[in-house]
């Protein structure tokens, strides 16, 4: 008897291959409809947005494209006075968006457009006396801002400016009985936050506190019969979870584990052959945060054509090795 | 943007759709230039309150506006007699459920609910774990409930049996609730402890849940929460750090060690080896070259091993 499984079934024409130009287009005219609804609705993650539209032409060989000084100087207005930077201009300061105005400018080989000092004092400000971090001064205590935290240090080299063991200790302390994490200490297991706490282990060289065989099979047993990856049991497969689930398995060295040609199979069908871009699912409305995780995914599961994606910072590998960057990861 | 079917329209209806937006934005774009002046002019009042309302209740993901409103409270808090602050707050909470039921995962909106009921004098945690049970009623699998509940909990001091109990009327209800059995596993090392191991069950009340979830999965063995529940059951076992292989060699001067588990070997931590009683010299690097200061495997090089 049972319950059906949650899944979704791939239309029969449905894209087979790669749209790798109208997904240039896309995002490409995507940062100049200014003054659209859409546009505007999303201010409060703008520096997101723009981290994930230059991450993701960047994989496709086109950064060219964007608008380097605009977007510099965009990032530089949006730095707050006590270090952080904000989602947008007026909005306030915050992790999530101080390690994305991180990752563009060292993307842009730019680090000087950011008061450096500042904000790594800011981090550090953030840290608590667990270990955990919050995102803001407003104190929501979160495993993402662990994440964004070590990261942030790692990309300006500045890892030793925080408690790294008392951090680890948070991070552990957040560990379940599937062998995944959650947002706190006792938080159910999910995708996004086991790629976060992983992420944060590996820039840390910790990753032997983590039992891989057990998350390994909680993370393959994502995979749905459509091919699509979901991010915690019995729900719906979504593109942004094939970057979460198999960048997870990147990082602990079982990536063979799933079943690579349903899920490339399952993610070019997520593709909008009219508008370009990527939806979380196949017939839904595209955005440019599932383009990226279409992008990184593909590239992860060895699409040639695409530059290879760093599976901890979500960035392309070349620029992790061009700030010397080292990361564990499983084998 | 998550679960937004992509739909074929008219000319028409895409022209009357453009339009619709079009003000919309016009609304959005005037009410928060105001609002960010009057966070300029310290304008702290309840004009301020209603206009962040208005587009909070829109779009409860916009932080910077929950931040606004925090500082109103804050400001308002210093004012305002106790009574008048006890009506704010009872209001606050009263819109804040309005906004879950347009967006019951808003990190901010559940983030801004802890805020208030923090800044109250006599908060009332029995209404808050009633929301809760409404909000998993709706959505069983909601973690920022399932979180906010937790949080509830540890304020109020429920029972943690009562909270056993109302994770296994969830399972009873429906097997497949995976934060339900996520739950179980939390409490259960709190309310049984193991009294020869610091992070498990009793014995006996291991085998009941192996009982329960046999029944689970046989009611649905396509359901993988009861599977991974089962698996934590089961794998109770622990590695023993023992020293699994030692190897010394005289010619080269070289000291091998592996471990059944990754031990840390840096600054504080150091790893002596003694011949016939005497502690020989030695310093320690991890065989991968990583500079990792855990490894499972030890080499020192330039031991003196001829005394
Ligand atoms: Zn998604």
């Amino acid at each position: 008897m049972g319950s059906p499984v949650k899944d979704v079934s791939i239309p029969e024409n449905a894209p087979k291959t790669l749209l790798l130009q109208k997904h240039c287009d896309y995002i490409a005219a995507y940062g100049s409809k200014k003054d659209e609804y859409e546009y505007c609705m999303t201010e409060y993650l703008r520096m997101s947005g723009i981290y994930w539209g230059l991450t993701v032409m960047d994989l496709m060989g086109q950064l060219d494209k964007m608008n380097k000084q605009e977007v510099l100087d965009f990032v530089h207005q949006c730095q707050h006075e006590c270090g952080g930077v904000g989602a947008s201009i007026g909005h306030d300061p915050h992790l999530l968006y101080t390690l994305s105005a991180v990752q563009i400018v060292t993307l842009y080989d730019a680090q000087d457009t950011l008061d450096v000092e500042k904000l790594v004092q800011f981090v550090k400000d953030l840290q608590q006396e667990d270990g955990s971090f919050v995102g803001d001064k407003w104190g929501e205590v979160d495993t993402r801002f662990s994440f964004c935290a070590v990261a942030c240090l790692a990309l300006l080299g500045r890892l030793n400016e925080v408690n790294i063991d008392k951090a680890v200790d948070f991070i552990l302390s957040c560990m379940n009985f599937d062998g995944g994490f959650g947002c706190r200490p006792g938080s159910e297991s999910h995708s996004g936050q086991i790629y976060c706490c992983l992420g944060m282990l590996s820039i840390v060289g910790r990753l032997h506190h983590v039992n891989a065989d057990m998350l390994g099979w909680w993370l393959c047993e994502r995979q749905l019969p459509s091919g699509g990856l979901n991010g915690r049991p019995e729900k719906l497969p979504d593109v942004c979870y094939s970057w979460w689930v198999l960048a997870s398995l990147k990082i602990i060295g079982k990536i063979h584990w799933i079943d690579k040609e349903k899920l490339v199979r399952f993610i070019l069908a997520c593709q909008d052959e009219e508008t370009g871009g990527f939806a979380d699912r196949p017939g839904d409305v595209v955005d440019p945060f599932h383009t990226l995780f279409g992008i990184t995914g593909l590239s992860l599961l060895g699409e040639q054509i695409l530059k290879p994606v760093n599976p901890v910072f979500c960035m392309p590998e070349e620029t992790i090795r061009k700030a010397g960057i080292k990361l564990e990861l499983l084998t | 943007m998550h679960g937004r079917i992509k739909v074929k329209t008219t000319a028409e209806q895409q022209e009357t759709k453009r339009k619709e937006r079009e003000k919309k934005l016009k609304l959005y774009n005037a009410a928060t230039g105001k609002i960010f002046d009057k966070r300029k002019n310290k304008e702290f009042d309840d004009d301020l309150l209603a206009l962040t309302g208005e587009v909070l209740a829109q779009n409860s993901d916009l932080y910077t506006l929950w931040n606004i409103r925090k500082e109103t409270f804050l400001h308002m808090k210093e004012i305002k007699t106790k009574e008048e602050m006890e009506k704010i707050c009872n209001e606050e909470l009263y819109f804040l459920e309005s906004c879950l039921k347009g967006n019951p995962k808003s990190y901010g909106t559940w983030h801004h609910r802890c805020f208030v009921l923090d800044n109250m004098a006599n908060p009332d945690w029995k209404r808050e774990l009633q929301l809760c049970n409404i909000f998993l009623e709706y959505d069983e699998r909601n973690f920022h409930c399932w979180d906010y509940r937790r949080l509830v909990v540890k304020r109020s001091k429920v029972p943690i049996e009562e909270e056993l109990e109302f994770t296994t009327n969830k399972i009873h209800s429906n097997f497949s609730n995976f934060s339900s059995w996520h739950y179980r596993s939390k409490l259960l090392p709190l309310i049984y402890p193991d009294p020869t191991n610091p992070v498990g069950v009793k014995e006996e009340i291991l085998l009941k849940e192996f009982e329960a979830v046999q029944n689970a999965f046989f009611t649905d063995p396509d359901d993988q929460s009861a599977w991974f529940y089962h698996r934590w059951l089961l794998g109770r076992g622990r590695k023993k750090m023992v020293i699994s292989c030692l190897y010394a060699s005289r010619p080269q001067n070289r000291v091998i060690v592996s471990t059944s588990q990754p031990v840390l070997v840096g600054s504080n931590h150091q790893m002596e080896v003694y011949l016939k009683d005497v502690s020989i010299e030695g310093s320690w690097s991890n065989v991968a070259g990583n500079g990792s200061p855990y490894s499972r495997l030890w080499i020192s090089f330039k031991f003196c091993l001829t005394g």
